[in-house]
């Protein structure tokens, strides 16, 4: 590729660019812009001057900050950051139904950058066609929802004797229907939650929020479970007064709740369960810890897919759906956060997890570009 | 005198196993297929209580809810809002219009939400 030939000088690598190299950017599917070092657009190929609705005419020479005046710009330069930071396949949407996935590339040759490539690549169609998918799974979901209700109200009425008296064998399996029918319930919770969380950017509602209320919150809601398997659920934090974060509190809350869910579910009773909650400058640090059942070494790498299932897990719990942890996992890097876990089977396991601090954070969270 | 309480629900099914299991418990009960007829029975019979599904043919739940809060002579009726609907924005919206009580269906047996009507209304 040109900028690999390094005995070239920067000038010669320019020239070679607008001249025989040309055509094969012109006819690329994929819009490409050209930056050199001083962030001025030196190229632009055809394609990205329909993408951007733009004529190259306009655009050339200007630097990359001041092309925002162009409307469809301010996406990509939200993407890329005032300084065009090396950044691959995120995206960008530049208007409705309409949207890129944008590549940064520094060209570097003997050390030295001199210039940036931006590729932009079309997705709408693949998005649009997810959109569909989540819709669907949502819908479907949702028209689930009835129906198991009624079961469950049936069932809950023939156990309860509302139609006379059951045999001890015609109650058990009414016990044992109704309790499948709890977990189809909650497959077509987590389902719902799934299709509401993929649909969108995730993050809708961003405020400034105090974390621990929010986990105190939650801790609160599962005071009978704990009760009832007698587990120590502690707080403590490193920082008396914890700085406010932004986020999408619902969405939060349903992270948070998936992970505490499963330190309660797979804690023996008698455990502990203690959360630790770090301030930095820069983020706040979360963990969760507990003394409980641990996940098997080998299945460790596997604890964030889809549908993924602890071997001993299952065999403790027969509900579950192995979609909690990879929800949790997409809200908080949705946040821009990190999430990862250490843990040892019979041991118990901490999960970690951080989320941004920094004020800045809301600013390209604009509502057109979610 | 027993107490009267009107069902709004569209799903024919849940309306006759609610009807059944509260008519068994000793409420009278009135039922409406959707909002606006369920809004003029209100009105009309003036029930005890209203149990009300949020996603229903034409006007909804929450504007039944609404409309029910506007009218005087309805104004003080208390509803239990019981819906699929089960996002904390919903019951958060639900709570905050004036129903006595937020039921998700799927979390609840009839016999325990026999046990939320009575508390609000007792016996």
């Amino acid at each position: 590729m040109f900028w690999r030939r390094k005995s070239k000088k920067i000038e010669e690598f320019y020239g070679e660019l607008l001249g025989e190299d040309i055509s094969i950017i012109e006819h690329l599917a994929d819009g490409l812009l050209v930056f050199d070092r001083i962030n001025k657009l030196i190229i632009i190929n055809p394609q990205a001057e329909e993408f951007l609705v733009i004529r190259k005419e306009k655009v050339l020479g200007i630097s990359f900050l001041s092309l925002s005046r162009f409307p469809n710009f301010k996406p990509l330069i939200s993407v890329l950051g005032p300084e065009i930071k090396e950044v691959s396949r995120e995206e960008a949407q530049i208007k409705k139904d309409f949207i890129l996935e944008v590549t940064a590339i520094p060209i570097i040759a003997e050390g030295e950058k001199f210039g940036t490539i931006v590729v932009l690549h079309d997705v709408s169609r693949e998005k649009l066609v997810e959109k569909m998918k989540n819709e669907f799974v949502a819908l479907a979901a949702h028209r689930l929802r009835t129906p198991t209700s009624a079961v469950k109200w049936s069932l809950g009425m023939l156990l309860k004797g509302d139609f006379g008296r059951l045999s001890a064998e015609q109650r058990e399996v009414i016990r044992k229907t109704y309790v499948t029918n709890e977990r189809m319930i909650r497959l077509i919770e987590d389902l719902l939650n799934l299709a509401t969380l993929e649909e969108g950017k995730y993050l809708s509602k961003i405020a400034l929020f105090d974390i621990e209320k929010i986990i105190q919150s939650i801790i609160s809601e599962n005071q009978e479970r704990i009760k009832r398997k007698n587990l120590k659920v502690e707080i403590k934090k490193s920082n008396n007064v914890l700085p406010q974060i932004m986020l999408d509190e619902r969405k939060i809350e349903i992270a948070i709740e998936n992970i505490l869910d499963n330190a309660i579910r797979y804690t023996l009773p008698g455990g502990e369960i203690n959360i630790f909650i770090k301030a930095s400058k820069k983020e706040i640090e979360i963990q969760i810890k507990d003394n409980g059942v641990g996940i098997p070494d080998d299945q460790q790498e596997k604890v964030f897919s889809k549908f993924f299932r602890g071997a001993n897990a299952i065999k403790m719990e027969t509900e579950g759906t192995g979609l909690g942890l990879f929800i949790a996992k997409n809200i908080i890097e949705a946040h821009g956060g990190d999430i990862w876990f250490n843990s040892k089977e019979g041991k118990g396991t901490t999960f970690y997890f951080t989320l941004p601090t920094k004020k800045g954070y809301g600013e390209f969270l604009t509502k057109e570009f979610y | 005198m027993a107490k009267r309480i009107l069902i709004i629900e569209d799903d024919k099914f849940l309306r006759r196993v609610m009807t059944q299991k509260l008519s068994k418990e000793g409420f009278e009960i009135s039922e409406a297929l959707d909002g606006e007829n369920g809004l003029k029975k209100a009105e009309e019979e003036n029930p005890d209580l209203v149990l009300l599904d949020l996603i229903l043919p034409g006007i909804d739940g929450f504007e039944v809810l609404a409309k029910m809060k506007q009218n005087p002579k309805i104004a003080k009726t208390p509803v239990i809002i019981l819906s699929n609907l089960g996002q904390k924005e919903d019951i958060d919206k639900g709570l905050k219009m004036g129903a006595a009580d937020y039921l998700i269906k799927a979390h609840f047996t009839p016999g325990e939400i026999i046990d939320r009507i009575e508390k609000v209304i007792g016996r």
